[in-house]
């Protein structure tokens, strides 16, 4: 921390900036500075977040069955196996699909709610929400106070093929061929009823979050833009939408993470994986494979696999908001 | 501070990214160290002096640790086992502390990698540790059995025949299954004597019964999706019986084609028959297991379902009353089996282990010795309506319940005639092969798509070095 003492003359730049740690700078409120706010920090965040994920990469190159210290180290053979595993690959499909559908269907829906109880009521009179808006606000919000694993049970009975709530409103409207469907049992509808149950339990967080978002823009900018003739759907693509995309990519990333991860809503909806692992996600496989096959070698492999994903995920979504003439970068 | 912002800027993200870069080496190292010298510390081991009333050598003033699933029996009836060990080795001051726990793989683990786990566990219920990986910790349990239990009688002449096998991997006792537990077709007599009804021997008759039950608006089986492939049991038990010891030992050493012999296709092209007349009752691969059972037992829109006998207590609130409940053996494909139709797939549950590493695994042991007590396995029987594998604890009235009753006669009827089976729980393939028979049962693929893809979910775990293979004779 002492380099740098005999550096050029300051500049406006990097060696400006090193020509700092001279030592008559290390004054006891600056050390203090360092050790509270960053070393106890980073050790914490070494010690909880970092050395499992380095220590779950190692274990990912051995066959370590989970109950005994005895591991051979097998290199990549857990991550050639995986490519060869159709299962996984099944699961790593569905995953997939969740992270590219939930977000962009949950998103959509959420703006669309949050612009109709701020923006998009009477075209007369102050900008405001449709009436008794607030209401919706917090109708809307409570699927996200219920736990993931109770919203699960309850859709189990909604979608109970001979009592359920929805078979009995279909039938009683008519439609007899839903007598005894399995929603949840069918290829065809499981995948489909497993992500309608998750955007039913998510929207009303990501509309609350868009309602504050909106909330922020100056209100002066809709006036001006209702007075220069813009509708309401203009308005919600050329001002809202630009005007909060920064809590729009936050949300895409946020909602990417829990798709991709969609543990609790798969175990609950469908334990085994479904018709044909037709809603079988990594998470699923990966606990099942470590803690009812013991294979925690080959689970760890699983989870990197998902890392990577994920972090695929995450980059994509910033180059993606960049090319679009996003300039913030929300996070480094 | 005046300060350039832009300095301050850098020197922060420099500062952390070198921080972030080193701390990433420093635990990969530890890891790498850690399983160089983990493991292999030997805890001390707790023992006193053997002698015919301490026959594993108790230490004294010791404490027994015994986790013990909390599921549906409880854990009163171990601690009332622990209060007899107490009060029988009062002279040496042990000490019984039993934790009730559940999802013991998850609970556990950690106290096996570090090399400290509890005496004795009862390794039961969902998320269980898999014997698999552990088979080389335990105790062999031999000792226990041979042992006098605290009535004066040598255990084993005390036990049901059999009980041994589901617990011996490779020619070691490892795992005491004290439940026992009978597989059959359930049924309720009230409605079958209304009817004029039979229980099924075969699967044609069980085909004509489904077009009776048809008649009557009733549907001959019903399944929950978390519980399809208790017709996978009903099957092998089916197959086994028509074929013989060959069936079972093909399937529980996974050999090649296992799936594929004769009696095999013929229970499972009977079952195919009943599937395809329609005589299951539709959407059950989206219905909760308890909920389907519930349509069986209670709005009786089904007539039959396999089973273990741990259908009784499960369903207890949700039995119609009068159903008396019955189960009955599970059908052959034909009158000259190999195995007559009294032949009875019976196991024992709550499998009981003594890990070797445990300090105190001579108190493991004492404790199985009291739980095997006839006064502790009479308390359970009365406590939970089970039989344990303890002969004669249960009268003949079966407390009252036409389940226990049935159970009895069955186990009485089948004599030495009792088998079972692990390799669906040891190596854990139980949710793969549940896909397949979801969609079976559905009536989604043939029994050839059934067939090829149980096969291949055994056929993998068989290629895979990484398994430890069990040898099942």
């Amino acid at each position: 921390m002492t380099s740098g003492i005999t550096t050029p003359p300051p500049t406006r730049d990097r060696t400006f900036a090193l020509r700092r740690w001279s030592k008559k700078d290390l004054t006891f409120d600056r050390v203090s500075f360092f050790v509270v706010f960053l070393i106890v920090p980073v050790l914490g965040y070494v010690v909880l977040v970092i050395s499992p994920f380095a220590q779950a990469f190692y274990y990912s190159l051995t066959d370590w069955r989970g109950f005994d210290a005895g591991k051979k180290f097998i290199g990549l053979k857990n991550y050639t196996n995986l490519l060869h595993d159709e299962t996984f690959r099944r699961a790593v499909r569905n995953s997939v699909t969740l992270g590219l559908v939930l977000p962009v269907v949950t998103i959509v829906i959420a703006l669309f709610f949050a612009s109709l109880v701020t923006v998009g009521g009477p075209s007369t009179g102050p900008v405001r929400g449709l009436r008794n808006s607030s209401v919706y606000r917090v109708v809307s919000f409570f699927p996200y106070v219920i736990p993931a694993i109770a919203i699960a049970i309850m859709w189990n009975q909604i979608y109970d093929p001979s009592s359920g709530l929805l078979n009995g409103t279909l039938t009683h409207l008519g439609f007899s061929g839903f007598k005894s469907y399995a929603w949840l049992g069918e290829e065809k509808t499981a995948m489909i009823a497993t992500m309608f149950v998750i955007v039913w339990s998510l929207v009303g967080f990501y509309m609350v979050l868009f309602v504050a978002a909106i909330k922020g823009v100056p209100a002066e900018i809709y006036e001006s833009v209702r007075i220069d003739g813009a509708g309401r759907f203009r308005t919600a693509v050329s001002i809202t939408i630009p005007m909060i995309r920064d809590n729009v990519q936050t949300s895409v990333i946020y909602m990417g993470i829990v798709s991709l991860d969609a543990f609790v809503y798969m175990a609950g909806l469908n334990p085994a994986g479904g018709p044909n692992n037709s809603t079988l996600v990594i998470t699923q496989r990966l606990f099942d494979t470590a803690f009812v096959k013991q294979q925690f070698g080959y689970a760890c492999a699983m989870g990197v696999v998902l890392a990577i994903i994920t972090l695929l995920f995450a980059a994509i979504v910033f180059t993606v908001n960049r090319l679009t003439g996003g300039t913030n970068e929300v996070a480094e | 501070m005046n300060e350039p912002r832009t300095g301050l800027d850098l020197n922060r993200r420099n500062f952390l990214r070198g921080t972030a870069a080193a701390a990433a080496l420093v635990p990969l190292g530890g890891a790498l160290a850690s399983c160089a010298g983990g493991g292999d510390k030997n805890t001390k081991k707790e023992t006193g002096k053997v002698t015919s009333d301490n026959p594993f050598g108790v230490a004294k003033s010791s404490s027994v640790d015994a986790v013990i699933f909390n599921g549906g029996y409880g854990v009163a009836y171990t601690q009332f086992a622990g209060k007899a060990l107490e009060k029988k080795q009062s002279g040496l001051g042990v000490k019984v502390k039993v934790t009730p726990a559940t999802n013991l793989a998850q609970s556990l683990q950690p106290r096996f990698v570090g090399g400290n786990p509890p005496d004795v566990i009862d390794d039961s219920g969902k998320g269980n540790i898999g014997i698999a990986g552990v088979l080389d910790q335990l105790e062999d349990l031999t000792d226990v059995i041979n042992a006098k239990n605290y009535e004066g009688k040598t255990i084993k002449d005390t036990l049901y025949p059999n009980v041994m096998a589901p617990g011996t991997y490779d020619g070691k006792f490892a795992v005491l299954n004290y439940v026992l537990t009978v597989y059959g077709l359930w049924y309720s007599t009230s409605l079958f004597e209304q009817n004029g009804w039979q229980p099924p021997k075969t699967w044609d008759e069980a085909y004509q019964l489904g077009g009776q039950a048809k008649s009557k608006g009733k549907y001959l089986f019903v399944w929950g999706k978390e519980a399809a492939t208790y017709y996978l049991t009903l099957a092998i038990s089916s197959a086994i019986k028509e074929g013989g010891d060959d069936v079972r030992l093909a399937l529980d050493n996974i050999k090649a084609d296992c799936f594929r012999s004769d009696p095999m296709q013929q229970v499972l092209t009977g079952m195919k028959k009943i599937i395809d007349a329609g005589y299951v009752k539709p959407g059950g691969a989206g219905t909760q297991f308890t909920a389907a059972q519930a349509q069986w037992s209670d709005a009786q829109q089904a007539i039959l379902y396999p089973s273990g006998s741990w259908i009784e207590n499960e369903m207890k609130d949700q039995t119609k009353s009068g159903f008396e409940m019955t189960g009955t053996f599970e059908p052959t494909v034909t009158s000259n089996s190999k195995f007559p139709l009294a032949a009875l797939h019976s196991a024992a549950g709550e499998q009981y282990i003594v890990p070797s590493k445990a300090k105190n695994s001579a108190g493991g042991k004492e404790f199985l010795r009291a739980m095997l007590s006839a006064d502790a396995a009479a308390n359970f029987a009365k406590a939970t309506h089970s039989p344990t594998i303890v002969k004669d604890t249960v009268p003949a009235d079966g407390f009252g319940s036409t389940a226990l009753k049935s159970q009895l006669k069955l186990l009485a009827d089948a004599g030495s005639n009792v088998f079972t089976w692990g390799f669906v729980d040891y190596y854990g393939v139980n949710t793969d092969l549940l896909v397949l028979w979801n969609t079976f049962l559905s009536g989604g693929s043939s029994v050839k798509t059934l067939t090829d893809g149980m096969q291949s979910i055994v056929d993998k775990v068989r290629k895979d070095p990484s398994v430890k293979k069990i040898e099942v004779k």
